[in-house]
């Protein structure tokens, strides 16, 4: 299925087969991803998601398949290349490494870097910005061990700025976060996505994702169940289907986009 | 910055200061002049035979010890980042075996010619083996790479013994002993060739990859997305680190604890950077190696203490104490 | 085992004890000694206190005996007991050519430390060795284990290391006094033996032009060599050598490179061990650029003496006489 007209670039995945220890685990999905749209990935515990953003992302090669972004093969592309390409924003991503956050986010800048050169002044300006975007700045000199989940998340999503990437794949970045955190951080990939940038992320909360995303992929047993833009896909009968939970689906009385209320398990 | 400077000027002052140090008479201006005399500058106060004290006994040592020393503490730093384990080490992950293994078994085929590349062979063999024994335990833990390192570690310890016992003849096992226990006694002008030229080969490089261990800490995955060759680059480093630890084993037998606690020290001065700690380390391994060699040289003079005796010593207290720690925050 | 009582290390002396220490001028405090006087024919079952181990002899001399190490061999070569050996294991080398065709007959158990079967299988009903470690589990046996099992042992007294046991410095009269002691176990004579290594000490000149010495036994990054208190140390005394190493209270112990180039030996004494030839340790000295310019080395003066000769036994004075010949040719200008 096509979210929107691939012919002006943006992510293209295309037949991807994952296996790990011989079970398929993603199984023929295509998907793509307008240039500068901000889509979620969701679905049920197991469905695949993670494996999914991980070949999306790059840093694992699916048994088949093909991964594009902007007409490039991203398998194809210089490692280095590839990551000033996309960033990858892990869900759990943790170090025993006392490093100070601005250290943690200078290392988005290693894919601009030669081997041998030090950090120039636009990196240093770069890593400033993302830590300002993040809403970290203020945590720059911390031990980054130190931090909360919380603030761990910010950390590693303020890296993945440094990264200046146009595709920015994210699993479950809000996660750790409290609400008002939350919507920071997804207003943050909302804003992010005027500039350009095109952002995937596997979102749990499904109103989450029906209040920022302009699209959603529905995945199931390691096959897209359905995709589109957000208010067709969102629905009673999605959610029935796909989490066996009855829902109403209605408009949220301030922004118009979908609301979902949950009602109990489906018999 | 000025940690770097400080500890820079504190090893220069430490080689010229510990080639002072001995049995022998020789007053530290004497050992200065006989330095100057063969860097060309003025000739010499000393006799020939005191001269040579200086020029093709201490100073060959007292350099053989710092770059062995600089050479191990780097291969403990890099190996801990790679792995992920704080108590990684060339020697508790068998690599010093290993090569001390390597190193024995061409000298009794007597091919000294190979000894540092048997010796790297050696390390090479003892890592892998040790790696595939703690993955095939399930995940790499540090502590399951520890157990795996010891396993490897005893086995070439127990084949080096063997191949001792079979063919030691008279006290010939005493010139053995030293490969189990380290010792710099009889480094001459060769070996210090050897172990610089590992430092530059080897060395040097790794100076270069602090940035990417730093991203190594937070995971493959991490490093992945960072556009890092996550395997090429663990395993070049990780040869990197065998031919670095192979080196020095050839020239001084395995030293043990100077690759454990000596990059942790210094991560206490510096914190944990890679780039500052790297050659950091380096610095720090070479001062700690030339004040334990000139320990085990002269504290029962005449008679010799192999080195690996003094680095154990003060190695394995802190070896427990990382331990407990660990355990504590666990 | 239990731990055997400390005693005393003078006890009983012995008429043939007595008479070496007059002869020879020394004092001693060393050897424990049997309470029977050489060829006496006991009737009584003897006992020795042996490196602190107190063995029991039956009242029969030794028929059956394993012998570990040269110097044991030799012991019974010189007091003509060769017959009586039915094993010998870990010889150091050659033995001296008047007992060549004795030696050639040997049975050999081992040419390294004997294992205790390999030793039992030999019957013998009594075991001499030249060191203390060839007594252990993975040796021979533990001697308290051989003593039950019937078998007295013995090692050479100048080799025992316990406090109170090893010599403080060895003497010909501690030499003499195991030729003595392993006389009475046999219930033979050592007054020939005893003659003989007299009249060798008599006729060595002690050299007096004050020369300084190495004795070097093995090693090549760090130096193994003779000591202030054990045989090298002896025979050095004797044939008016000074031993650059005296000072460390030990028979033979690891020293550095740096300590020998300050003292610059005139001499240097070359163990010959076919393991560890005095043609590789010449090598040895000649290619580490410190050593190469020491005198001794430029000047090619080396002393050699073969390995089997160099530890405390019958071979200690002969070897003494040897090497005093070889530095009487040396040339001093």
């Amino acid at each position: 299925m096509t979210v929107a007209a691939t012919t002006t670039g943006g992510l293209d995945a295309s037949r991807v087969d994952v296996r790990i220890d011989g079970t398929l685990i993603i199984d023929g999905v295509d998907c793509t991803v307008a240039p500068g749209t901000f889509s979620a990935l969701i679905g049920p515990n197991g469905a695949g998601k993670s494996t999914l953003l991980r070949v999306i992302a790059a840093v694992e090669k699916p048994a088949n398949g093909d991964i594009r972004f902007d007409e490039h093969d991203l398998f194809g592309l210089h490692r280095k290349q590839r990551a000033r390409v996309v960033a990858f924003v892990e869900q759990d991503s943790s170090t025993d490494l006392a490093l100070s956050v601005r250290d943690v986010v200078g290392l988005g800048r290693i894919p601009h870097q030669g081997m041998f050169s030090d950090a120039s002044a636009k990196d240093s300006r770069v890593v400033q910005a993302a830590l300002e975007d993040a809403d970290v700045a203020s945590l720059a000199g911390r031990d980054f061990t130190t931090l909360s989940g919380g603030e761990r998340q910010r950390v590693l999503l303020a890296r993945a700025l440094a990264q200046q990437p146009r595709l920015l794949v994210l699993d479950e970045p809000s996660n750790h976060l409290d609400i008002a955190a939350q919507l920071a951080v997804l207003g943050l990939l909302r804003s992010l996505t005027h500039t350009g940038v095109t952002v995937l992320a596997a979102l749990h909360d499904l109103n989450l994702a029906s209040a920022y995303c302009d699209h959603v992929i529905v995945l199931r047993k390691g096959t897209v169940f359905a995709a589109g833009p957000t208010v067709e896909i969102i629905t009673p009968q999605l959610v029935r289907e796909v989490y066996g939970v009855r829902a109403t689906v209605i408009e949220h009385p301030q922004t118009g986009r979908p609301l979902v209320a949950f009602g109990p398990l489906a018999g | 910055m000025v940690v770097g400077v400080a500890l820079a000027v504190l090893l220069v002052l430490s080689v010229t200061f510990a080639i002072t140090i001995g049995p022998a008479n020789i007053t530290p201006v004497d050992v200065w002049l006989s330095v100057l005399h063969h860097l060309g500058l003025g000739p010499t106060p000393l006799s020939l035979l005191r001269d040579g004290i200086v020029w093709q006994l201490r100073l060959p040592r007292v350099l053989t010890a710092a770059a062995v020393g600089a050479g191990l503490a780097v291969s403990g730093a890099v190996m801990q980042a790679l792995t992920r384990n704080p108590l990684a080490d060339p020697y508790l992950l068998g690599l010093s075996s290993g090569a001390s293994l390597g190193a024995v078994a061409v000298l009794l085929l007597g091919i000294t010619v190979l000894l540092p590349l048997a010796a790297f062979l050696g390390a090479m063999l003892a890592l892998g083996l040790t790696l595939l024994l703690a993955s095939s335990l399930g995940r790499i833990t540090p502590s399951r790479t520890v157990l795996a390192g010891l396993a490897v570690s005893a086995l070439a310890s127990a084949i080096t013994s063997l191949v001792i016992f079979w063919t030691a003849t008279g006290d010939s096992y005493r010139e053995i002993l030293s490969w189990l226990l380290g010792s710099l006694a009889g480094a001459q002008w060769p070996e210090v060739t050897i172990a610089f030229a590992a430092i530059v080969i080897a060395g040097v490089p790794i100076m270069f990859s602090g940035r990417i261990l730093d991203a190594f800490a937070f995971g493959d995955t991490s490093a992945a997305a960072l556009g890092i060759n996550v395997q090429g680059t663990r395993w070049s480093l990780l040869a990197a680190t065998a031919l670095l630890t192979g080196a020095m084993v050839s020239v001084s037998g395995s030293i043990g604890f100077v690759g454990l606690i000596l990059p942790h020290a210094v991560r206490l001065l510096v914190g944990p950077r890679h780039r500052a700690l790297l050659p950091l380390s380096a610095i720090v391994g070479a001062i700690f190696l030339i004040w334990a060699d000139t320990a085990a040289r002269s504290l029962f003079d005449p008679r010799e203490l192999p080195v690996g005796i003094v680095t154990a010593i003060i190695g394995a207290p802190m070896f427990a104490f990382l331990l407990t720690r660990r355990r504590s925050v666990s | 085992m239990p731990a055997l009582p400390r005693i005393p290390a003078v006890r009983v002396l012995v008429v043939g004890i007595l008479s070496a220490m007059a002869l020879t001028g020394c004092a001693t405090t060393a050897a424990p000694s049997p309470t029977v006087g050489a060829a006496a024919t006991s009737t009584k079952a003897l006992s020795i206190d042996n490196c602190g181990t107190t063995v029991t002899f039956p009242k029969a001399a030794p028929k059956r005996v394993v012998t570990i190490k040269s110097t044991s061999t030799e012991m019974l070569l010189a007091l003509g007991l060769g017959n009586r050996i039915v094993g010998e294991a870990f010889q150091d080398g050659p033995v001296p050519t008047q007992w060549t065709t004795q030696a050639a007959k040997l049975p050999v158990l081992s040419t390294n430390v004997p294992s205790q079967e390999v030793t039992l299988a030999a019957e013998p009903d009594f075991i001499y060795a030249g060191w203390e470690s060839n007594f252990s589990a993975d040796g021979a046996g533990t001697r308290s284990e051989l003593q039950s099992l019937g078998i007295p042992t013995y090692v050479s007294p100048s080799a025992c290391k316990e406090v109170g046991y090893q010599p403080t410095k060895l003497t010909f009269a501690d030499v003499f006094s195991e030729i003595n002691q392993v006389a009475a176990i046999f219930h033979v004579s050592d007054q020939k033996v005893l003659a003989d290594q007299r009249a060798t000490l008599e006729s060595i000149p002690k050299d007096t032009r004050g020369l300084t010495a190495l004795w070097f036994s093995s090693g090549s990054s760090t130096p193994y060599v003779g000591a202030g208190i054990g045989a090298p140390q002896l025979i050095m005394n004797t044939i008016g050598l000074k031993n650059i190493a005296a000072s460390v209270k030990d028979t033979w112990t690891s020293f550095n490179w740096e300590s020998v180039v300050q003292d610059d030996p005139d001499v240097i004494v070359l163990v010959d061990a076919s393991w560890s030839t005095a043609a590789k340790k010449i090598s040895v000295l000649e290619g580490n650029p410190a050593t190469a310019n020491l005198s001794a080395v430029k000047n090619h003066r080396y002393l050699i003496v073969p390995f089997a000769a160099s530890e405390a036994g019958v071979r200690t004075a002969s070897a003494a006489k040897d090497l005093s010949a070889q530095l009487a040719k040396l040339n001093f200008k």
